[in-house]
């Protein structure tokens, strides 16, 4: 699958679920081909911007979308690594911050 | 001189804003991106992250600075009249 596919399978997808693509299509298409990388490794959409360990059982959390995703846009108005955001985060009526890691380091796979 | 280690991971985007923004700017530095390592090696770089950054979160930019001799001024300069955490 390549990323513009993947894109267009998640645009709707999105929508339904109540949350918007990151306006920037470069910066999403970049960010689902790093996630088309991590299932071709680990055989999981793995979220790009964490280090996975590699097996699905302790990485569950951030197989995309990750367990944060809900509180990090209703907090911050994006995903942690930028893929879901919110209508105002895209419309630039909030402000935009780096969203920080909610995911409690696990001492075995850090 | 400087000495700047960018920690990123091969597939995440806006560690590749990091390296984009040090590439324009004509910044050496060392790349290591960790998933790109293997199971022993990857696991001591995750702890060298840490060590830098507890939150073992990418990108993870270290800019050290490196003074070479008895370089008073220098050592002046970046060390006492740092203000933030100078030596005692």
């Amino acid at each position: 699958m390549t990323p513009e596919r993947l894109f267009e399978i998640l645009t709707p997808y999105a929508a339904k679920q109540g949350f918007w693509l990151n306006s920037d299509r470069a910066f999403v298409l970049d960010i689902l081909a790093g996630l088309l990388k991590n299932e071709e490794r680990y055989g999981y959409r793995s979220c790009p911007c964490r280090l996975a360990s590699g097996t699905r059982e302790s990485d569950g959390d951030i197989i995309c979308p990750c367990a944060y995703r809900d509180a990090d846009v209703m907090e911050y108005g994006s995903c942690y690594c930028g893929l879901y955001v919110s209508e105002a985060w895209n419309t630039e009526t909030i402000e935009r911050r780096i969203v920080p890691e909610r995911r409690i380091r696990k001492e075995e796979n850090r | 001189m400087k000495k700047v280690t960018l920690y990123s991971l091969s597939t995440c985007p806006v560690c590749r804003k990091v390296r984009t923004f040090l590439d324009e700017n004509g910044v050496p530095y060392t790349l290591i991106e960790v998933d790109r390592l293997e199971g022993g090696e990857q696991w001591v770089m995750t702890k060298e992250v840490a060590r830098h950054n507890p939150q073992g979160t990418y990108p993870t930019t270290v800019v050290e600075e490196v003074i070479v001799g008895y370089d008073i001024e220098s050592l002046r300069n970046k060390i006492v009249g740092d203000g933030d955490g100078a030596a005692g």
